[in-house]
């Protein structure tokens, strides 16, 4: 799934991207992504979309909550986004841990298999709801990452015998692992459950919101889950993801120690006169 | 659990399918390195496998899955590609205390695929779909 990142990343880039997000063989590309629930639902959808549109494969997404609004504007983000290749994302709307385990043990029945499956907010199917206790059992989270491990591994060998070039199948999980105090440790340990079986960690957080121009700022760190020996150099990449009040969605690189955001006063213009370009 | 100790651990499997292929039993040296790896559920694990409680389950699709008869007489369903088991014992040991590298059960499938003692079992897709998603384990 880090692949497929990678492209969400290149194809929003507002300029050239001179650096490839490059693992070591042996880490699996499968991604847990977690920190703001609003900004991971957004990269899952741009993930799924651009999985579907540029690369053609079949997507799966997994969610209690059917998409009624999204901070990102696809119009606006792709230009002569074609409608009809969003056929190939599947949305599925399992509502219990049951229904979605279920589902997922079936995709062995598909004659088409998906190359990606995306699951959207998987605390919510540990029956834990928003602000909720976190579960201290550590056997469902540990069931549902092996199952979608289990079920990848399977359907990449049966894409790889068809030979049609949309191998392998990854998945891609959203977590929110966050929590008040006490609860720390307890979500320190499921997630680390979680990065037993999922090799790559995304990690968002917003650095800034203007409310004046409605532009939306967050840092994305794409890393292994386990430390890398050092000769492989580069342990983790960064980006800064930038959502403008029109919607439109856009990556920047940032290189290690690089203060990519402009001053306060530079952004508010400057967003203020892009967006009004956008809107006119 | 470092992957290094998981390394090695599928380094004794290859050594055990290999010796045991040609001469349908486990050297003392193997044996001893079992128990230093896996500690006391080696022994536990090779009492499964004695007792043929591993069925390998496999579906027209091709899917593959392992179940193990436990002593309680519950079956808990293990995955080929990686590593869980829904007993108490993987929860405790393996995800929470980080103590152990599997389970009983776990070691035993491990075991029993190196061996060539699996039970073979051919299941519908249906089927094998409600054993994945852990609803025959439920009805056990």
């Amino acid at each position: 799934m880090a692949d497929i990142l990678e492209v969400v990343f290149r194809r929003f880039a507002s300029g050239p991207v001179t650096r490839d997000v490059r693992f070591p063989p042996d880490v699996e590309s499968n991604t847990v992504v977690h920190g703001d629930r609003d900004c991971s639902r957004c990269l899952l959808f741009l993930a799924a979309v651009t999985a579907a549109t540029d690369l053609g494969l079949k997507v799966v997404f997994f969610t209690q909550t059917p998409f009624e609004s999204l901070q990102v504007s696809l119009r606006g983000s792709v230009p002569g986004l074609k409608l009809e290749a969003l056929k190939n994302v599947k949305f599925v709307y399992a509502k219990t841990l049951e229904e979605f385990l279920e589902d997922v043990a079936s995709l062995h029945e598909l004659d088409s298999p998906p190359s990606l499956i995306i699951v959207d907010d998987l605390d919510r199917y540990l029956h834990r709801p928003i602000g909720g206790p976190l579960q201290d059992d550590l056997s469902p989270v540990a069931h549902v990452a092996a199952l979608l491990h289990d079920t990848a591994a399977f359907l990449t060998q049966i894409l790889h015998g068809r030979g049609e070039n949309k191998g392998p199948c990854r998945f891609i999980v959203s977590f929110y692992p966050e929590c008040d105090g006490g609860e720390t440790h307890a979500a320190d340990l499921l997630l680390s459950v979680l990065e037993r079986y999922l090799q790559v960690r995304c990690t968002l957080g917003e650095v800034r919101g203007d409310g004046v121009t409605g532009r939306k700022e967050w840092r994305v760190y794409l890393s292994a889950t386990r430390p890398l020996q050092d000769q492989w150099g580069i342990q983790a990449w960064q980006w800064c993801l930038v959502v403008r009040s029109s919607g439109a969605v856009e990556f920047r690189p940032l290189i290690d120690g690089e203060q990519e955001i402009p001053e306060e006063q530079n952004i508010s213009r400057e967003d203020v006169e892009t967006d009004n370009k956008h809107l006119s | 659990m470092g992957s290094c100790l998981l390394s090695v651990a599928e380094q004794l499997f290859k050594d055990l399918q290999r010796t045991y292929t040609q001469t349908k039993q486990i050297p003392d040296d193997l044996l001893i390195a079992l128990r230093f790896v896996f500690g006391p559920c080696a022994l536990q694990a090779l009492d499964l496998v004695e007792k043929h409680s591993v069925k390998c389950v496999t579906s027209p699709s091709g899917r593959t899955v392992f179940q193990v008869l436990g002593g309680s007489g519950r079956l808990y369903t293990c995955y080929s590609s990686c590593h869980y088991c829904p007993c108490p014992a993987f929860s405790f040991s393996v995800l929470r205390r980080t103590e152990s590298l599997m389970c009983k059960h776990l070691l035993a499938a491990c075991l029993s695929q190196a061996m060539g003692l699996c039970q073979q079992e051919q299941v519908s897709d249906q089927q094998m779909t409600h054993v994945l998603s852990g609803q025959t384990e439920a009805n056990t």
